[in-house]
C-alpha cells in the first residue's frame, strides 16, 4: 500500500501562485477560497537577508489532530495516508480548524463544510499527479510514495535532506527543502 | 477568530447552566426553606443549556443545513466534543426531568438528582477540556484552563441563580449566606488561577506569551482589565466581602437579626454583584477565544 507524500522545494518556488489557481480549478473553489496559502519568511540581518516563500497546505499528518478531534468522523485518514473530509458527515463545527497546527483548513460558506487539500485523491487514484504538482512551473513540487525508497519523492527527501515544517509537532507527509 | 462570540456564549451558557444546577442542589440540601433559590436554579439550568445548544447548532453551518448530521456527533470517542455531547445529553435529561418535577410540584428522584450533579460537573469540566486539549493554541493548552472553567462555571451558576432569585424574592439572599461565602472563595480563586495560568504558559511558549501580551497590554487589555478583572472579579469580590462582613455583624445583635430575617435591606448590591459576575464569565471565555495565537510553524 502506497503512503503518499510530497516534497516542496522553496528554493525553486517563485511564488507565481500557479499551483493555487490549478488547485482552485480542480476543486471548483471560488477565488476567495484556497487550500494553498503562501507564507513569507525573512531570515538573517540586513543586508544579508533571505526571503523565503513557503506554500503551505494540509500536511496530511500521521496521527492528525484534525482527525482525532472531529466529533463526527467526517475527517478521516485513508489507507494511503491521505486525510480527507466526508462532506456528508461534516457539521461545520470548526473544531478541526482550531486543532490544525498549520491553519490548513477553510470553511466553504455555501455548504458550511470544512475542507482542505485532499492530495487530489481522485486524480491520484487514476494514477495521475495532484493538480498543483503537474502545474508547478519550476518543478518545485514532487509527489509520490513515501514507502517506496526508489520513488522520486523518497529519493529527493534523502538527497536534499528535506524536513517537515515542524517535525516536533508530529509527523507530516509534506517535506520542505529550504 | 475561528471560534468567535457564538462559541464564547455557548461555553459560558453551558458553564452557567451546570453551575445553576449545582447551586440549586446545594440549596435544596442545605437550605430547605430557601425554596426560591432551589426552584430558580432548577428551572433556569435546562433553559440556559438549551439556549447554548441552539447557539452551537447555529454556529455549525453544515449541520444547520442538514440537522440529521448531528447524530454523528456521538460517534468519535477520541474527540472531546463527542464525549461532551454525551455529558450534555445526560445532564440535560436529568436537569429537564428535575425542572419538570419542580413545575409539577412533585418530589424528585434522588438518583436522578445525583446523576444530574455528576454530569453537571462533567459538563463544566468538558467546556474547559474542549479547548484545553488543542495543542495548536498554547494559551489554552494548559492543565489550569479546565480548572479555571469549572471555578468560573460554578461562580456564574451561583450568580445567575441568585440574580433571578433576588428579583423573585428579595428576602431570600440573606438566608443563604454560605452560598455567598462559597461564591467569594470561587471569585478569589479565579483571579489566582488566571494569573497563574498566564505566568506558566507565557514563560514556556512564545505563542502563549503573545496571547498573554494581547490580554495584559495589547489589543484586548481594556476588556481584560476593566471588563474581566475590575467589573467581573474585583467589584463582586468587594461587595460580596462587605455583605458577608455586614451580615456577620448583623447577627451579633437582636435588632440586626430581625433586620436580616425580615430581609428589609435592598437587593441593589446583589443585582450589581451577580450581573458583574455574569458579565465577567462571558468576557473570560470571549477573551480566551479572541487571544488564541496559534503555534508558529514556519
Ligand atoms: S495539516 Fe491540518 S488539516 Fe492537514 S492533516 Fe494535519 S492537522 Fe489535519
Ligand atoms: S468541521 Fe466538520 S470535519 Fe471539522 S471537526 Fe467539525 S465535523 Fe469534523
Amino acid at each position: 500500500m502506497a503512503r503518499y507524500g510530497m516534497v516542496i522545494d522553496t528554493r525553486k518556488c517563485v511564488g507565481c501562485y500557479a499551483c493555487r489557481v490549478s488547485c482552485q480549478m480542480q476543486n471548483e473553489l471560488p477565488v476567495e477560497e484556497t487550500y494553498i496559502k503562501f507564507h513569507e519568511k525573512e531570515t538573517g540581518v540586513f543586508p544579508n537577508v533571505k526571503n523565503e516563500i513557503i506554500p503551505v497546505q494540509c500536511q496530511h499528518c500521521e496521527d492528525a489532530p484534525c482527525v482525532s478531534v472531529c466529533p463526527t468522523k467526517a475527517t478521516y485518514t485513508t489507507k494511503e495516508g491521505i486525510v480527507l473530509v466526508d462532506a456528508d458527515k461534516c457539521i461545520g463545527c470548526k473544531y478541526c480548524m482550531v486543532a490544525c497546527h498549520y491553519g490548513a483548513r477553510t470553511q466553504d460558506h455555501n455548504t458550511g463544510v470544512v475542507e482542505k487539500c485532499r492530495f487530489c485523491a481522485e486524480l491520484v487514484a487514476e494514477g495521475k499527479q495532484p493538480a498543483c504538482v503537474s502545474t508547478c512551473i519550476s518543478n518545485a513540487r514532487i509527489f509520490g510514495d513515501l514507502d517506496d525508497p526508489n520513488s522520486e519523492v523518497s529519493k529527493t527527501i534523502v538527497k536534499m535532506n528535506a524536513q517537515p515544517l515542524r517535525p516536533d509537532l508530529g509527523k507530516a507527509k509534506i517535506y520542505y527543502v529550504r | 477568530m475561528v471560534w468567535g462570540t457564538i462559541i464564547a456564549a455557548y461555553l459560558f451558557l453551558a458553564g452557567l447552566s451546570a453551575g445553576a444546577f449545582l447551586t440549586s442542589s446545594y440549596a435544596a440540601r442545605k437550605y430547605p426553606d430557601a425554596k426560591t433559590v432551589r426552584v430558580v436554579g432548577r428551572l433556569i439550568s435546562p433553559i440556559l443549556m438549551g439556549i447554548g445548544l441552539l447557539l452551537l447548532i447555529v454556529d455549525a453551518e453544515a449541520g444547520l443545513k442538514d440537522p440529521l448530521r448531528f447524530i454523528y456527533l456521538f460517534t468519535n470517542f477520541s474527540s472531546v466534543m463527542t464525549i461532551g455531547t454525551y455529558f450534555i445529553s445526560f445532564f440535560m435529561m436529568a436537569a429537564a426531568y428535575i425542572a419538570l418535577m419542580e413545575l409539577l410540584k412533585k418530589d424528585t428522584n434522588k438518583i436522578v438528582e445525583y446523576v444530574g450533579v455528576v454530569f453537571a460537573v462533567a459538563t463544566a469540566i468538558y467546556t474547559g477540556f474542549l479547548i484545553g486539549v488543542i495543542g495548536a493554541v498554547p494559551l489554552w493548552n494548559t492543565a489550569i484552563l479546565p480548572i479555571l472553567f469549572v471555578v468560573s462555571a460554578f461562580s456564574t451558576g451561583i450568580a445567575g441563580t441568585m440574580l433571578v432569585s433576588a428579583i423573585m424574592d428579595k428576602k431570600v439572599i440573606h438566608h443563604v449566606m454560605s452560598i455567598k461565602k462559597i461564591h467569594l472563595t470561587l471569585l478569589i480563586s479565579e483571579v489566582f488561577l488566571i494569573f497563574t495560568m498566564f505566568l506558566i504558559t507565557s514563560s514556556t511558549n512564545e505563542s502563549a506569551a503573545q496571547s498573554v501580551a494581547m490580554l495584559l497590554s495589547g489589543e484586548y487589555s481594556i476588556l481584560f482589565w476593566l471588563g474581566l478583572i475590575v467589573i467581573g472579579l474585583m467589584v463582586p469580590i468587594g461587595i460580596e466581602a462587605l455583605e458577608i462582613w455586614n451580615s456577620s455583624k448583623l447577627h451579633q445583635s437582636q435588632a440586626g437579626l430581625e433586620v436580616a430575617a425580615s430581609g428589609s435591606h435592598g437587593i441593589t448590591a446583589t443585582l450589581i454583584t451577580e450581573s458583574a459576575v455574569l458579565a465577567g464569565g462571558f468576557i473570560l471565555r470571549y477573551l480566551l477565544l479572541a487571544a488564541a495565537v496559534p503555534v508558529i510553524f514556519l
